[in-house]
């Protein structure tokens, strides 16, 4: 599963938490919007390395925790790469491969686009 | 790899430091805690107020964004949160300090949440409380085999918070609901000791505990003299009064690891942890002193007495079962009725062994 090239971000603008005016959630959703970066890097990490179980499981994390931070569009991305891992074979053939590190693009994106305050948005 | 580590979260009791002493990112603990409204010490743990007769409920999930979102969601609920990120974990901490309530993730690394499931439901001590399965995994197999195994309920993730609130608060009830039940099966009506299914539970209990690490143990079988004549002289009302009074006595002259139940009618039996037969039979005896001491307002012209069969060992007591060692009490019991009443005949379980103690 080697690529030189990496998965890229998802044009368009900034993706807002639903629960941006929420005072309970300030705090958590900024942590998280802060920590998405390191997250990014594990999943391309994991990819990198042709580590699917690691993959799988990081897929299943965004999946619980986005909609609890206000963002289920990325937590639904994350779902369909978690089910796509799960129904790989032993030995993937290429269109899986490609179909998989599309998702994975897709999902980096959305990753990439996630704001912790509406000010952020320009 | 775990992008965050293993930070293992205590919420509202404290806040630890990763298994090898460092922080996942080392300004994480403290900005967890900072979400939460707290600060982390130098060793890592965060105290925060927490009022200890709140419900204990536990989170078991390998993903540190469950354990903040739950975190700040239900820290306006009437509970106490305590977290681990380790299914391997769960069932020591249950045990350790059993929680009204377990929130459990299933797809876990090291033991996934069906193992924990069966484990905590295979165990006496961990069975009755109440599992609801917080869970990315929603097939409907999934969510068979976890109500199968014991589960009380299910909860897909992304979960809906109000929902989540909801379901926990039905089960706290239900936990509440099901002591409560535990309890008045176990509690006599008249005196509140334990009853005799709850002597058969804790008798059952410590005869192995002894076994098990050689410690001492004894047991005495107290029935209360001419009871018979009490009700039908004064009525059953002075009767009641007796039982209630003798109850009390027990109670009073206890020590606190004893365990004193109503057996039936006027018979009462105390459980002696870490006591050998001798200072058993003192116990007992000390008792038998006391309530004949007893002035009663309804007959005061008349004390009332108690005859007592108590058996014990100093250490291991070897292959006796509880019911050998009831038997013998009993027959010490007998003993006692036989020889004049009102007094306490002892045996120590060491072969060979069996004395009369001093008479009244």
């Amino acid at each position: 599963m080697e690529s030189s090239r990496g998965p890229g971000p998802v044009g368009g603008g900034g993706l807002r938490s639903e629960f941006a005016g929420d005072p309970e959630m300030i705090g958590l959703v900024k942590m998280f919007v802060d920590e998405m970066p390191q997250r990014v890097e594990a999943i391309l990490e994991s990819w990198r390395r042709g580590a699917t179980g690691d993959l799988r499981r990081q897929a299943h994390q965004l999946k619980g925790a986005c909609g609890g931070y206000g963002f289920p569009a990325v937590g639904a991305a994350a779902g369909s790469l978690e089910a796509s891992i799960a129904g790989l074979g032993q030995r993937a053939g290429i269109d899986e491969l490609r179909g998989l590190r599309e998702q994975i693009d897709e999902l980096v994106g959305l990753c990439q686009s996630v704001l912790a305050d509406p000010a952020d948005e320009n | 790899m775990n992008l965050l580590g293993c930070v293992r979260v205590f919420w509202p009791i404290r806040l630890m430091k990763t298994d090898d002493g460092k922080y996942a990112d080392g300004s994480r603990a403290e900005r967890i805690a900072a979400s939460m409204g707290g600060v982390v010490d130098s060793e890592g743990i965060r105290t925060v107020s927490s009022n200890e007769t709140k419900p204990l409920v536990l989170l078991v999930d390998d993903s540190i964004d469950v354990h903040r979102l739950l975190s700040a969601r239900l820290r306006h609920e009437q509970i106490r949160m305590t977290s681990l990120t380790k299914g391997s974990e769960t069932l020591e901490a249950v045990k350790k300090e059993p929680p009204a309530v377990i929130l459990l993730d299933l797809d876990m690394p090291d033991m996934d949440g069906f193992e924990v499931l069966r484990a905590l439901k295979d165990d006496a001590l961990t069975n009755n409380v109440p599992v609801i399965v917080l869970s990315g995994l929603t097939g409907s197999e999934d969510k068979v085999t976890a109500f199968e195994l014991g589960a009380t309920d299910y909860v897909t993730k992304p979960f809906d918070l109000a929902e989540l609130r909801a379901r926990l608060r039905a089960a706290l009830r239900l936990d509440h609901l099901l002591k409560l039940l535990a309890e008045r099966a176990d509690v006599d009506g008249l005196t509140g000791l334990g009853n005799r299914a709850h002597f058969n539970k804790r008798w059952a209990e410590k005869v192995a505990e002894s076994k098990r690490y050689s410690q001492p143990l004894s047991l005495a079988i107290v029935d209360i003299d001419f009871f018979k004549r009490v009700n039908d002289t004064y009525g059953h009302p002075a009767g009641d009064e007796v039982i209630q009074g003798v109850a009390r006595l027990l109670q009073r002259e206890c020590r606190s690891h004893d365990v004193p139940c109503r057996f039936g009618g006027e018979e009462f039996a105390l459980i002696m942890p870490h006591t050998g037969p001798k200072d058993a039979a003192m116990v007992t005896d000390r008792m038998r002193q006391a309530l004949a001491q007893v002035v009663w307002q309804r007959h005061p012209e008349n004390p009332v007495n108690l005859s007592a069969g108590t058996v014990g060992c100093d250490a291991s007591c070897g292959e006796v079962t509880p019911e050998e060692w009831l038997e013998q009490a009993d027959r010490n019991l007998y003993a006692a009725k036989r020889g004049g009443r009102n007094k306490v005949v002892s045996t120590d379980l060491a072969p060979g062994t069996c004395q009369l103690a001093k008479a009244g």
